[in-house]
């Protein structure tokens, strides 16, 4: 069998040249380069001050033209859709923009790709004399004889102004945040050209044909609007509009404020795919999945004991290990199945007890309830969040600036993660939660959220969490909030669907059967609740106050980092103080009852409480006067108090309703250069055989366009071809380290085949089949002989399998990054179990090193630390934690010289090794064969041999004995510790720094 | 190349294991050593930094990248605007397209500075870097760089990995991808920056992305230890540490036994003979006290304002003389986090600046070329964008950044000495002729080092991507010999 990725290189996207300008330089371009314009009038100053008269196209640049380029752009031949025989069509240039701006040659297609080149691509060469020919006629306005270069403008212009440009790079950029659909400053809303006709409170906006009377462009002339300052307490900075847009809104207005012609209507079904239509054969990975049959076991593999085929898993397998007269390897022993079993499922080896439990138990059944068994612990979801929010992009910081600053309520994200893999939510409805769970939930409505309507719009964080700092004023330009998008959409789509969509923005994709159109379509999905021209920043209060608290939020309440926003302190401070009148009454009432007290104390009662410390419940227990004087007081009180906001606050995804801004296909991905609109949909090739993508709107009193509800619900139908095969070959990954597909994000003609297609249908088929149960899907493979099998293996094996595709043994790996630094904290101790909430602070030492934070109760475990994308914690990092740019769908696994230093050397692993010994010695006295016992199968999850017993006790011996000397001779700082509890300190470090801590059989 | 994977290989007999490697078992773990080392059982593939052959015969093989984090200012050092004094104080409404404070936008400011053509070739540098000036024929300055980047974050990732959006391989990791290292007993990337301060961005500067971690830059400190944990804050007893390691390596071995066809246990044990190895090699390559009083001096380590630029500077001699293939120099001034980043007084900044980073990089040009080195390294002297030839409001006048057009010098191994290249408009605001894109400078620098920027190539999620992206970029023939 072929490893895949090799094929994937061969197959890799080579990107086709391109014209040897950014998309920025192009979009200068296309709005006739103030600063080209600029440079060039400068140039002219220098380089034409002699009083040349201008040369025209007929004189010598058309022959020039002819000898050099129209053989493939001419009359019969129009390479590129491009033809160089006439003045005019130079202006209308090709499927790359126009061939030439006039005044302006370093902006002209045509002079970039002679001075690159690449045009000609054969000699004859322009000489550097006809090159110079050709740059003045374009300086000087690229005229015909007789025209005067105002004239080629307008005619240049209107050629190239079109009414989504003028919106897109005028209204949309400049205007719509003070004058659109949020706001509408001076009753104006610029976002249409109706809108703009019919004006605001200072009349029309826009009058056809008139510049002059036309509001929109006097005060953008005058260089009134935009206004100059900052605006949002300097969240969002305000710029000029570009001088060359002023003149092309005038040209705009002057022709009448053309409307563009409307191109594209909704999806098609019968949409040519042009991209695709020399492929016969269609992709795997976009067909319908259909279960396979379970392949006949194979009489003539020989069965080796538990190797024998037990699940439709194994069937598949042994198929293919048949054909190369292979099996699986033995049984794997049963200690080892305990500590596969602990790190697989809850990423924490077994404690001495689970050893001491699972040796104990003999039964037939022990291991699928010691499946069932840790898939119940509450450990299992922190394990396999992990894995999700590798994925997803998980991260607590914005990650682009400096700063790197702090996304405050993500964690609740994290946290919902975590709750849904343990409750086994079904897949879909994982899905579903992530991608629309503002449009499933009417939050706006005044009925309290449940508790899991409120996972719904936590679950939206899914949807935020690409590196983000437009809430910081210099990276809130549209540019930046673009740039957000489509990370976003790229997490997305690999994620998800495992498809790569990134490419399709600047031009169809060359592999894949994903145009341009396609990901513009699907980009439009979003608009209405990322909407880079109307943007709203993270961290918002995304959701008011209009619920009670459910109990398991209570948590999360009143914790320091949830800084409350003005509006919410506000809303707060009124109920305070109805709180306070209310308290009053009562305190008035309790008085008496008070006094009572006082007396009692003052008699020396000791039961008493003192007068003055008793709270009213205290009081009201005690007098029943009191509690039924004061009943419903008390009970006003503690409805207000719940009605306090102090929590929820999410960095989610809403969607805004209303109209958004129109989507075009950017031509090269350029925003600044519009094409045609499109309305939301999928991809083409994927509408074909999933259910119909259809938009409807939630019918609830939170207006949503129902677009990512649609998407939501496209997504999660059991036909869709690639959802369940997406999960499933991730969920095989973490538990054989290899995926089918090794190309997990990429399931696409780039992308990888899998290696065994039929079992990856089974799985895909078998997971939707049980209702998208994840734990199902575990319970499935391990119970699996594969899963079961040893990771040793013989010559042959390793010979005939090389890379264990076929999975002749179990992969032998080492943990990853997290949960060595659990497994550290939980064998020395340390481990603080508790759960949920605010993420766990990190910090660098003088040295450079940032490590995580203990507590009273010790360290958390690593899903609780505080993830900075610019500032990770040392050791997850040394390890291959991932830097989510902007995800992570398969990690590495590094070995190098710095994670040595890391476990030896550091202040971290010592001071683990040293508690490590104490509770040793708390548990084992100083017995030293019972102690070297117990350190085994804490840190090893086994019992040592004999021989192990033997080498470590002489070793502790010895090193009490050099300690010792150590000590007399004062080699060292003495510590108050004795000799015999260093000697096991550094026993328990070298252990843990021996291969076997960190690698799994 | 065939004398350094010798020592290599010697090298990888001694160290960590040391006392045991020189018995039976040593030797058959040595010799295990050689092949399959880093193999990563995820992918299949065996990242490692073995030197390998460039893809043509290299003109240098190691770089020096002196990034001037910040934004030096192109009008001011190197790239003179005599027509900024005839237009000073004009506002070209042109210019406000893209300032970040238009009420803070003054008219066009001309240089506080002298410039004079110095060396044979005449090149023109102003008088605020008069050691560079020296070593003027020696270097080659682009005068017409460009990026797409007004904020220092997004640039210093677009001049780095040449891309903005997504923190992609930096440029050093691309290089040691592609051509290892001739030295493995220390990083073949290494970072040096100011002990003291933090840099913009920390670690995002020398990051490896979506490449394989171990390509990613090392941090070396020039003062102190010189690598994170290299020495533990509290060491055991010597005789205590030895018997820790050999009942380590006895575990290691034991284990490696029993578990056939597992190369990435061999790679773990050569990490911690490597590991325990850089306690020597990192600590000796950085010890500039081997060097002569005279060699300290030049690099100005006597006087306090150039010394900590110059240790540096002096170590990367050091360190690429050892064989490391791409070193990075970062650095900081007083006051704020950003040295050339002079948005208020930009004379006084400049000076400031200069004054700390000009002695030590003229000296480094120096010492290079006097131990025949410069042939074989290649300098690059540079920021992320430059600034504006307009004012920037303020007590004294300051200049905003300029990503329209800045300068970037390089020298040494492969380029023609004294060259100017490109130019900006008449005031320096945008580069005109020749632009050079991020993408060409990085192509240019792959190409000294033997290597076409098309041809390195990383599969990442099924696609091949590369250093240059997929923007056309051309190799800037015009600065090479």
């Amino acid at each position: 069998m072929v490893w895949t990725s090799q094929k994937a290189l061969r197959r890799a996207c080579e990107h086709r040249p391109r014209m040897p300008t950014t998309a920025y330089s192009l979009a200068r371009m296309l709005s006739f380069g103030c600063e080209a314009v600029f440079a060039v009038a400068v140039l002219c100053n220098v380089a034409l001050s002699g009083e040349d008269p201008p040369i025209a196209f007929g004189a010598n640049v058309q022959a020039i033209l002819k000898t050099h380029c129209t053989a493939c752009h001419g009359q019969n031949v129009q390479e590129g859709g491009l033809n160089l025989t006439e003045r005019d069509r130079l202006l209308a240039g090709g499927e790359s923009g126009p061939a030439i701006v006039p005044g302006a040659p370093e902006a002209s297609l045509l002079l970039q790709k002679i001075l690159s080149g690449d045009m000609p691509p054969e000699d004859p060469k322009p000489t550097a004399g006809e090159i110079a020919v050709l740059r003045r006629w374009i300086a000087d306005g690229a005229l015909r004889t007789g025209e005067r270069p105002e004239e080629v403008r307008l005619l240049f212009a209107q050629m190239h102004v079109s009414e989504a440009e003028i919106m897109s790079n005028i209204f949309s950029s400049y205007c719509i945040t003070c004058h659109g659909k949020l706001r509408q400053e001076a009753g104006l809303d610029l976002r249409t050209r109706a809108s703009m006709l019919k004006g605001g409170n200072s009349g029309p906006a826009l009058v056809v044909d008139r510049p002059a009377e036309s509001l929109v462009y006097q005060k953008i002339l005058a260089d009134e609007m935009p206004p100059k300052k900052n605006i949002f307490g300097d969240q969002q900075y305000v710029y000029r509009v570009q001088a060359g847009d002023i003149d092309r809104l005038k040209l705009w207005i002057e022709l009448g404020a053309p409307e563009d012609e409307v191109s594209e209507p909704a999806f098609r079904r019968d949409e040519p795919q042009s991209v695709l239509s020399d492929t016969d054969t269609p992709h795997w990975a976009f067909q319908p999945i259909q279960q396979p049959a379970v392949p006949e076991a194979d009489v003539s593999v020989k069965p080796l004991g538990a190797g024998a085929s037990r699940n439709p898993v194994d069937a598949f397998l042994l198929q293919e290990l048949g054909k190369r007269d292979l099996n699986f390897s033995a049984p794997a022993d049963r200690m080892v199945l305990l500590r596969r079993a602990y790190f697989d499922l809850i990423g924490l080896p077994p404690s001495p007890d689970d050893v001491q439990a699972w040796l104990a138990d003999d039964s037939v059944d022990a291991l699928d309830r010691l499946i069932d068994r840790l898939l119940d612990s509450r450990h299992y979801g922190e394990r396999w969040a992990r894995h999700w929010l590798d994925v997803a992009g998980y991260s607590d910081t914005h990650g682009v600036i400096d700063r790197d600053e702090l996304r405050r309520y993500m964690w609740r994200y994290r946290d919902y993660v975590i709750r849904s893999f343990n409750e086994d939510k079904p897949y879909d409805q994982f899905l579903l939660e992530q991608v629309a769970g503002d449009e499933l939930v009417d939050w706006k409505s005044d009925t309290p959220l449940t508790a899991q309507q409120i996972d719904g719009l936590v679950a939206t964080g899914f949807l935020r969490t690409a590196p983000d700092a437009t809430d910081e004023g210099g990276f809130n330009k549209i540019v930046d909030r673009f740039a957000v998008v489509n990370e976003q959409l790229d997490i997305f789509s690999t994620a998800v669907m495992g498809i790569t969509m990134e490419c399709s923005r600047c031009h169809s994709h060359k592999f894949d059967p994903i145009s341009q159109r396609d990901y513009y379509r699907f980009a439009a999905i979003f608009r209405s609740s990322m909407d880079p021209y109307d943007w709203r920043i993270p961290n918002e209060v995304l959701y008011p106050p209009r619920y009670d608290v459910p109990s398991e939020y209570q948590r999360y309440i009143r914790h320091p980092s949830d800084v409350l926003t003005p509006e919410v302190r506000r809303y707060n401070d009124r109920i305070d103080a109805k709180c306070a009148t209310i308290e009053q009454q009562i305190e008035k009432a309790a008085a008496p009852f008070r006094e009572q007290l006082r007396e009692a104390g003052a008699e020396g009662t000791a039961e008493q409480q003192p007068a003055a410390n008793a709270t009213v419940a205290d009081l009201a227990k005690q007098f029943p006067d009191f509690a039924k004087q004061t009943s419903r007081q008390r009970q006003q009180l503690s409805e207000l108090r719940a009605r306090r906001f102090d929590y929820m606050l999410i960095h989610g995804l809403k969607d805004l309703g209303g109209r958004s801004t129109p989507v075009h296909v950017l031509r090269r991905g350029d925003l600044r250069s519009p094409m045609e609109r499109v309305q939301p949909g999928v991809p083409h090739a994927l509408a074909a055989s999933a259910s119909p993508f259809k938009v409807t709107p939630p019918e609830h009193s939170t207006k949503t366009s129902g677009s990512r509800l649609a998407l939501a619900r496209w997504l999660t139908t059991p036909e869709h071809p690639l959802t369940a095969r997406v999960m499933v070959n991730r969920i095989w990954m973490h538990h054989f380290g290899l995926p089918l597909v090794t190309t997990t994000g990429n399931f696409g003609h780039s992308g990888a085949t899998p290696t065994h297609p039929e079992l990856l249908d089974w799985l895909a088929a078998e997971f939707i089949r049980r209702d998208w149960s994840i734990k199902e899907m575990h319970r499935l493979i391990m119970r699996s002989s594969a899963w079961q099998q040893s990771s040793v293996a013989d010559g042959r094996r390793h010979k005939q399998d090389p890379d264990n595709l076929l999975l002749s043994r179990f992969p032998f790996r080492r943990l990853d990054a997290e949960q060595i630094r659990d497994t550290v904290l939980q064998v020395s101790g340390q481990l603080d179990l508790t759960p949920f909430g605010p993420a766990d602070e990190i910090q660098e030492t003088a040295e450079g090193e940032v490590v995580s934070q203990a507590s009273k109760d010790g360290y958390r475990r690593s899903i609780y630390l505080i993830q900075r994308r610019l500032k990770p914690e040392t050791m997850l990092a040394l390890f291959d934690a991932p830097a989510m740019v902007p995800n992570c769908l398969q990690r590495t696994r590094s070995t190098v010289a710095p994670q040595a230093l890391q476990l030896f050397n550091s202040g971290f692993m010592r001071k683990a090794a040293a508690h490590f010994a104490e509770q040793v010695i708390q548990l084992c006295g100083h017995d030293q064969k019972k102690q070297v016992e117990h350190i085994y199968v804490t840190t090893l999850s086994r019992y040592p041999t004999s021989a192990e017993v033997q080498q470590a006790t002489e070793a502790l011996k010895n090193l009490t004995r050099l300690w010792q000397d150590a000590d007399n001779a004062k080699q060292t700082v003495i510590s108050d510790r004795d000799p015999q509890h260093q000697a096991l300190t550094v026993f328990c470090h070298t252990i843990m720094n021996s291969p076997e801590f960190i690698y799994t059989d | 190349m065939a004398a350094a994977s010798h020592a290599v290989s010697h090298m990888r007999r001694r160290g960590f294991f040391g006392r045991i490697s020189d018995g039976l078992v040593g030797t058959a773990m040595a010799s295990l050593l050689s092949d399959d080392l880093f193999a990563d059982e995820s992918t299949g593939q065996i990242p490692d930094l073995a030197a390998s052959e460039p893809h043509f015969p290299p003109t240098a093989r190691a770089v020096i990248q002196l990034f001037m984090t910040g934004g030096p200012s192109q009008v001011d050092l190197l790239d003179p605007k005599p027509a900024l004094v005839q237009h000073e104080g004009e506002l070209p409404r042109a210019f406000l397209d893209n300032v970040e404070s238009v009420g803070a936008a003054g008219g066009l400011l001309p240089s506080p500075f002298r410039f004079a053509k110095h060396g044979d070739s005449g090149l023109e540098m102003s008088d605020v870097i008069p050691h560079m000036a020296e070593v003027a024929d020696d270097t080659a300055v682009i005068r017409s760089m460009w990026t797409d980047s007004f904020n220092h974050e997004s640039g210093i990732v677009q001049m780095h990995s040449g891309r903005t959006a997504k923190a992609s391989p930096s440029m050093g990791s691309w290089i040691v991808y592609g051509l290892g290292s001739e030295n493995q007993n220390l990083p073949a990337y290494v970072a040096l920056d100011d002990p003291h301060k933090q840099i913009l961005l920390g670690k995002t500067n020398w990051q490896s992305g979506w490449l394989p971690p171990i390509y990613q830059g090392t941090r070396l400190k020039s003062e102190g230890t010189p690598l994170l944990n290299l020495q533990p804050a509290q060491e055991f007893p010597n005789p205590v540490l030895e018997l820790s390691r050999d009942l380590l390596e006895r575990m290691s071995r034991e284990h490696r036994h029993k578990r056939p066809g597992q190369p990435v246990l061999d790679a773990r044990i050569a990490s911690y003979e490597l590991a325990a190895r850089m306690q020597t090699t990192a600590t000796e390559a950085l010890d500039i006290s081997q060097e002569t009083a005279a060699t300290q001096q030049l690099y100005g380590l006597d006087r306090d304002v150039t010394a900590s630029y110059g240790r540096r500077c002096l170590m990367a001699r050091r360190l690429v003389e050892r064989g490391v293939r791409f070193v990075q120099i970062f650095m900081n001034v007083n006051p704020g986090p950003n040295p050339w980043d002079h948005h208020g007084d930009v004379k006084g900044g400049l000076i400031r600046s200069c004054e700390q980073t000009d002695q030590p990089v003229g000296a480094l040009l120096r010492d290079l070329k006097r131990c025949g080195l410069l042939d074989q390294t290649l300098v690059v002297w540079g920021g992320e964008f430059g600034r504006l030839p307009l004012a920037q409001k303020a007590k004294r006048p300051g200049r905003d950044h300029g990503p329209g057009g800045f300068s970037v010098l390089l020298a040494g191994g492969g380029v023609k000495g004294g060259t100017t290249y490109g130019a900006t408009d008449d005031f320096g605001y945008r580069a005109v002729e020749n632009r050079v894109s991020v993408h060409d400078l990085h192509a240019t620098i792959l190409h000294c080092l033997g290597m076409d920027h098309l041809r390195l190539v990383h599969n990442h999620h099924g696609l091949d991507e590369r250093l240059t992206g997929v923007e056309p970029a051309s190799v800037v023939d015009g600065i090479l010999a």
